[in-house]
């Protein structure tokens, strides 16, 4: 959410650190602040608020409330004005337990208006159009207190009577973005006599809206069943800011603040006449307590804390708690709807005093080692195929076709591949294409991973095999067959490489027991081969044959290859070939030009091939082939 | 053959490859054990069993791919479903913890690609549960684990989040070769999910933590993107 570092201000006398150290405040003791944003004579956070903490801080006063906490300042005793006692004929009726509590307060002779400057830029500080002076009110109080407030025009109701009910099959709103909902006894509206007027926690209907000619309105500070008000709101696909409050389980004691901040602000910003408030609150939440002690705290963190350290938490948070002998009995703010458990209490202990506090202590247990059957086996797998010199690829799980498919896939790719052959194949197109570059004379690659049918999935191994050579030995056809078992089959059938005498079914191999690949992990950071990028540009390759006496060393040539070659040479220059016949040896070298950030042209490369024949052409007991 | 030609003719891995696998000795070399479980889970051990209710707002904390026709099933979008198949099945078996398992595995998020997002990756899950298993003891884990990975000159940092599975929640940052990276998360497992699977919490308490590989892979051998690791090819393969 985004938050104003100036409306915070405002709920303290002290001036706030800067904006760096709230940040930070706030990123190691409460939420993510994932952006900070300079704005003209503002700054503005961007909080990530998860669900554990969104009914009470997607709000200027629950941040502001951390920031206390945190930094160990007092909030502002805010004091809201209280109206002189005015009789109401509004009437309100809960005909459904969704509802949880509704306070409805009638205001009279109000105007209708631009909103104040400072209004307008606190709104748009965090992103929110102004639309007029009672809609801005209630949006403040919002982001204000974490309460959504709704207004309705008095006159377009059927009577001073509201009830909130469940919908009727056939019953249609129309919303104030004119978007026609059909209704049904699944969703909750609040309604006149007649007709729904607002689908209850989502969105107002045209019926009753605000307009520029209202005199009377009637506020809304209410409460909604958090799980029915998110699936309504899925079901009809409008998502507000009052949904995301309503779906994190806001306290119904928030109301009364909400409701005396709304009355004031509209009072001050329109005049008005405010009547009694009408307040239904079914079951009234009760005053919960959560017992922790001392030993259960420092058992769940590993830690040391004493008594006064864990009680310093307390009073930082505003708790008020007994305590007797090491236990704490804390009365739970209404608002902290998260802390239910000795446990959630834990993580205010420690998020408070800081995770810093916490040591880095290994833990002490002794297990036997065990042997997972499928894990063993993928090893044993992919040992095998590499010591037969296949290189280990992995292709995407999400294909064109398959059995299973995924819903709204952020991709275009929407079903789960059935086989690996297909991945495969792709991939052993691609790297004999780059043969060259790789080094490798011929492409032997195998994955392992899983596949997806209807009913299940498996795991498979896939490698390609050398077809048997055509007479022709056409080399495109070579290697183009790929092998595609189950991982148990392929275990069972080269399980005898590794077994040195009769083994039981059960006695499968251990990890430990598979020659060690090299060790990559003791050594410097600086150790670590780094990746090498490959350009995205085409590479062409050009081969070298030379004849010279035998005997004689071919690290003249690579020299004479690599000092010629050019800074184009994307590697150096490779032997692939090399045999010796009536005393002369032919060594051949495959060099691979390639540019980062162009297409090389033919020329270009002929160029340097000449430069390099001119070179081999002056050694005169060598030979080009 | 001798021993270098051998070495020679052996295949090229790849890299993450490499890394899941230095992760799991690490792990398995304190007595951890293996642990396996499906990539197209069901709801209950992906979510419910975790404390994550349906028609909840925590289900949005991951973009989820649901299946076609199969309104029970998902690509499991973490792989702490391991730990609830591996508890469900030590609870049946009538054994008492302590246990400790790793669960390397392909998890899938349904968002857009990017240098440093995939809609499939890796996580090595840890579970450890105990008599007094404390968080301490995973902050101790887990600076062991990056400094086998990355070298000594690291360091760890914890930082308050939220998960519906864990209680406290971190995620934990690594202060490599000068900068703050983000890993993973973590935290103490919350007493519901142990008793959803039939742990006594009351007598039982543990931590659970999930990095990504990939993050760690791109992070140790210095690469600008995590996409050509499952291209298929063998460029990759550089290790």
């Amino acid at each position: 959410m985004k938050i104003s570092y100036n409306w915070l201000q405002n709920y303290f006398k002290e001036k706030l650190p800067t904006p760096e150290k709230i940040s930070e405040g706030i990123i190691f003791h409460s939420f993510e602040v994932e952006e900070v944003e300079e704005i003209k004579n503002d700054t503005i956070f961007d909080i990530k608020i998860l669900p554990d903490r969104a009914h009470d801080c997607l709000s200027h006063w629950g941040i502001a409330k951390e920031i206390s906490d945190i930094f160990d300042l007092k909030i502002k005793n805010k004091e809201y004005k209280v109206f002189e006692s005015k009789q109401t004929n509004l009437k309100i009726e809960i005909q459904d337990e969704k509802c949880l509590r509704y306070m409805g307060r009638v205001i009279r002779n109000i105007k209708v208006t631009e909103s104040p400057i400072w209004l307008k830029e606190k709104l748009n500080a965090i992103g929110q159009k102004s639309i007029n002076n009672i809609v801005d009110a209630a949006n403040f109080v919002m982001f204000d207190l974490g309460q959504p407030i709704h207004s309705f025009d008095l006159d377009k109701l059927e009577s001073e009577k509201i009830i909130i009910r469940n919908g009727v099959l056939g019953e249609k709103l129309t919303t104030l973005d004119n978007k026609e909902v059909n209704l049904d006894e699944s969703i909750l509206v609040i309604s006149d006599e007649k007709d729904p007027l607002v689908i209850a926690g989502i969105k107002g209907g045209t019926k009753a809206e605000v307009d520029n000619n209202t005199k009377n309105i009637v506020i809304e500070v209410a409460n909604f069943n958090p799980t029915t008000t998110r699936k309504t709101a899925k079901k009809i696909n409008i998502l507000t800011d009052a949904v995301k409050r309503y779906e994190n389980e806001i306290s119904s004691e928030l109301a009364e603040i909400a409701m005396n901040s709304i009355a004031e602000m509209i009072v001050s910003l329109s005049g008005g006449e405010v009547e009694n408030i009408v307040d239904i609150y079914p079951k009234k939440v009760e005053q919960r307590f959560v017992v922790v002690s001392v030993n259960y705290i420092n058992k769940r963190l590993g830690s040391f804390f004493s008594k006064e350290e864990i009680e310093s938490v307390w009073k930082k948070l505003n708790f008020t708690y007994t305590e007797d002998n090491g236990e704490f009995k804390i009365e739970i703010p209404y608002l902290r709807i998260d802390l239910v458990y000795p446990y959630d209490l834990v993580e205010e202990v420690i998020r408070i005093l800081g995770y810093d506090r916490l040591e880095e202590k290994l833990p002490e247990f002794k297990l036997e080692s065990k042997i997972n059957e499928s894990f063993s086996k993928m090893l044993q797998a992919r040992e095998k195929l590499l010591s037969d010199g296949y290189s280990e690829v992995m292709t995407y799980a999400f294909r064109d076709k398959g059995e299973v498919e995924v819903l709204a896939s952020a991709s275009d790719k929407k079903f789960l591949r059935t086989n690996l052959t297909d991945g495969l194949l792709e991939s052993l197109k691609l790297n004999q294409l780059n043969a060259p570059l790789l080094e490798m004379k011929e492409i032997k690659i195998f994955e392992i991973g899983t596949v997806f049918f209807k009913d299940r999935e498996e795991m498979h191994v896939a490698y390609n095999e050398k077809k048997p050579t055509s007479t022709r030995g056409d080399s495109s056809t070579r290697g183009g067959n790929i092998v595609e078992v189950l991982l148990e089959d392929f275990v069972l059938k080269t399980s005898d490489i590794f077994s040195s005498g009769p083994r039981s079914s059960s006695q499968i191999v251990s990890p430990s027991e598979i020659e060690a690949r090299p060790d990559h992990s003791e050594k410097a950071s600086d150790a670590f081969k780094k990746f090498v990028p490959w350009s995205i540009y085409p590479f062409i390759s050009r081969d070298v044959a030379v004849w010279m006496p035998e005997g004689e060393s071919k690290d003249e040539l690579k020299k004479i290859l690599i000092e010629n070659g050019s800074e184009l040479l994307v590697k150096e220059p490779y032997l692939f070939d090399s045999f010796t016949k009536d005393g002369k040896t032919s060594y051949a070298y495959r060099l691979v030009f390639q540019s980062y950030d162009r297409t090389l042209t033919d020329i270009e490369v002929s160029d340097i091939m000449t430069k390099i024949n001119q070179k081999i052409v002056e050694k005169t007991n060598w030979q080009i082939r | 053959m001798d021993n270098q030609e051998i070495k020679k003719n052996k295949g090229r891995e790849h890299p993450l490859s490499v890394v899941i696998n230095e992760a799991v000795n690490f792990f398995t070399s304190l007595g951890f054990e293996v642990a396996t479980g499906p990539e197209l889970e069901d709801i209950w051990h992906n979510f419910d069993a975790l404390n994550v209710p349906k028609d909840h707002p925590a289900r949005d904390m991951q973009d989820t791919f649901y299946v076609k026709g199969e309104d029970g099933k998902v690509l499991r979008t973490h792989t702490s479903s391991v730990q609830i198949r591996f508890m469900e099945n030590f609870a049946k078996s009538g054994k008492t913890p302590p246990f400790a398992i790793i669960a390397p595995g392909k998890c899938f998020r349904n968002e857009a690609t990017d240098a440093t997002h995939e809609m499939q990756f890796y996580q090595i899950e840890g579970l450890l549960i105990g008599e007094d298993i404390n968080m301490a003891n995973l902050k101790g884990i887990l600076s062991s684990f990056y400094k086998k990975m990355l070298g000594d000159d690291t360091n760890l940092r914890f930082r308050p989040s939220f998960f519906p599975f864990t209680e406290p929640s971190i995620e934990f940052d690594l202060k490599y070769k000068g900068k703050w990276i983000e890993m993973g998360g973590a935290g103490m497992v919350n007493p519901k999910v142990l008793e959803n699977c039939g742990i006594d919490s009351e007598k039982y308490q543990g931590f659970a933590f999930g990095p990504g590989l990939e993050r760690l892979m791109v992070i140790k051998y210095v690469m600008p993107d995590i996409r050509p690791a499952h291209h298929g090819d063998l460029r990759f393969n550089q290790i």
